[in-house]
């Protein structure tokens, strides 16, 4: 007789799995903290995204801002999210990320540190931003391609 | 998740397709040199990217990797006569030299020259390091042979093995590079698979199964860092290598061999999951041959004769309720192999990738593809060469090492991360 994991590790069997949606809608919150940041960040901003919320402490003394630049309050922003996703360039000026992350780590909010621009960056910049970011990223990523953050979000289902 | 059309282009490797024609660009492992063990040998049966083939060492020790039917009627040469430098058919007695070209008809007039006017497909096929190679690509492309470390150690210091795992390659490569899954599933053999046990390095990951990752392209494909807490403040990482498109190269534990993998599309189903130990300095002691060859560490018993695990669907990988349930095996499958492949399997041949939800530790996975998306599409476009062919991609290291907080992975591991003859593993 075949054994129930020979049966059902088909192709055919396959067909058979449920075809209702797994998951409910994740909230992300795609945060620059530097001009770097900014700038993947409002590039990314102007595709259309149906989970992710753009905003930035880049320029504004680490206060949160829409791209619109209306405002946000860290606490509310991170109360609201699944996921917050950092995002800045080399050089160390990342500066905001404590306070964020520090409210993420209160809300058991998830995060993730995404360094844009890596790819021609120098070690020493590189280290000054990771060394900013780390503490409060469950996940470090540093890519080469600045387009990686595209494929990122949608993998996560932005 | 994956978009349909991406996940198809990624998980097919068929002749033609962008991602079987990117995979024909490399040197990729083909059969075990155990498999042709002596000259005259019985010719043995290899598919490849969906492509039926037949390997041969002739009377000369020449090797060759040919079509595996005949051209005349058609008949497997596998039944073939292999004599007299060449694989003579059974059926009507053509005859074919390793390079496919056909050197005797015997039905037709020998001055006709008829026999120059056949010729099956063929790709070379070369022994390095106890296994053979093949390049399928076009002959003007071939790149230079490959020079990962695990074949370039003197062979009393490496083991390599293969399996069967009925899977499509991409979900067997992507538990290679999912760091996250150790804790968890492979948890009761850290501190009892004589392959694994006693190294210092197994107590951080016991004690804290939460790791902290990070992600950085490498030339060749990938860094990931898995990061948790050590003594003092410092942390423990375990860097584990993946080249392109599916080499990859597991942290060390102590002074143990260190391991990894190929993953080798059979067809869109199937792939072959090849498994290397092996130690930069030192041979591999008569104990660890004999665990590896029973199937130990990322190793696995065969059914005999074949290459099939001694564990697979057909016995319900022989899950042991009683020993998931008393916490001996995580998922009730012995061996750590299996365990993956276990759970690789029922993700169904091709897994559909639009259904999954990936979550912020994935990253290793999201930059996998993201990395062979774009390497596959500037290869398609441009004819651009992928990372991975570059012999100096292949001379790369795992890492486990302990680091100061501030210093990262990439920093402090520099010179662990590159393959140098006779230099110790960092390992922790």
């Amino acid at each position: 007789m075949m054994s129930e994991s020979a049966r059902m590790n088909s192709a055919a069997e396959a067909r058979f799995r449920v075809q209702a949606p797994n998951s409910l809608p994740r909230s992300i919150r795609v945060i620059a903290l530097d001009e770097t940041g900014e700038e993947a960040v409002t590039r990314l901003a102007g595709a259309a995204w149906t989970q992710a919320t753009f905003l930035t402490a880049a320029s504004t003394g680490g206060a949160l801002h829409d791209l619109a630049g209306h405002v946000r309050t860290v606490e509310d922003e991170v109360k609201a999210s699944d996921l917050v996703v950092f995002v800045a360039g080399p050089g160390g000026r990342a500066h905001a990320v404590s306070r964020i992350g520090e409210a993420c780590s209160l809300e058991r909010v998830t995060t993730t540190g995404l360094i844009v621009g890596a790819g021609s960056a120098s070690e020493i910049d590189l280290s000054k931003t990771l060394a900013q970011i780390r503490p409060w990223s469950l996940t470090v990523v540093l890519s080469k391609n600045d387009d990686y953050i595209d494929d990122m979000l949608t993998a996560l289902r932005a | 998740m994956l978009r349909k059309e991406q996940n198809d282009l990624l998980t097919q490797t068929g002749p033609g397709t962008p991602m079987g024609r990117m995979f024909r660009s490399y040197w990729i492992p083909a059969l075990l040199a155990e498999e042709l063990p002596e000259n005259d040998c019985p010719p043995v049966r290899v598919k490849l990217f969906s492509e039926r083939l037949l390997a041969f060492r002739d009377t000369r020790g020449r090797c060759g990797l040919i079509d595996e039917f005949c051209a005349h009627r058609g008949v497997s040469l596998w039944f073939g006569r292999n004599e007299e430098c060449g694989l003579r058919c059974c059926y009507h007695g053509w005859k074919y030299d390793v390079t496919g070209q056909c050197i005797d008809v015997p039905s037709e007039p020998q001055a006709s020259g008829f026999a120059k006017k056949i010729k099956l497909r063929s790709y070379p096929l070369i022994e390095c390091g106890g296994v053979m190679w093949t390049y399928m690509g076009p002959a003007e492309s071939q790149p230079p042979l490959p020079e990962w470390e695990f074949i370039t150690v003197p062979r009393a210091q490496t083991f390599t093995s293969k399996r069967v795992q009925e899977s499509n390659w991409l979900q067997a490569m992507e538990g290679g590079i999912d760091s996250s899954h150790v804790s968890w599933l492979h948890r009761g053999d850290l501190n009892s698979d004589p392959l694994f046990k006693g190294a210092r390095g197994n107590q951080y990951n016991l004690s804290d199964a939460r790791p902290v990752f990070e992600v950085v392209e490498s030339a060749g494909g990938l860094h990931i860092g898995a990061r948790r807490n050590a003594e003092g403040g410092n942390y423990y990482w375990r860097i584990t290598q993946w080249v392109m498109p599916s080499f990859t190269m597991i942290a060390p534990r102590g002074n143990h061999a260190v391991h990894g993998h190929f993953w080798i599309p059979i067809d869109d189903e199937t792939c072959w999951a090849w498994s290397y130990d092996y130690h930069p300095v030192r041979e591999l002691t008569s104990a660890e041959l004999a665990a590896m060859r029973d199937g130990k560490g990322v190793h696995v018993k065969y059914v005999p004769g074949t290459y099939r695990p001694l564990a697979n669907k057909d016995n319900d990988y022989l899950i042991d309720r009683a020993a998931q349930k008393a916490g001996r095996t995580f998922s009730g499958v012995e061996g750590i192999a299996m365990q993956d492949a276990s759970l690789q399997e029922s993700m169904g041949p091709v897994v559909d990738r639009t259904k999954e939800n990936l979550v912020s530790t994935d990253n290793g996975i999201i930059m996998a593809r993201h990395r062979l998306l774009r390497a596959v599409k500037a290869f398609v476009d441009k004819g651009t060469v992928p990372p991975g062919i570059d012999p100096e991609h292949q001379k790369v290291r795992s890492a486990a090492i302990v680091l100061a907080a501030e210093v990262p992975f990439t920093e402090g591991a520099r010179e662990a991360l590159i393959a140098r003859p006779a230099v110790a593993p960092a390992s922790v």
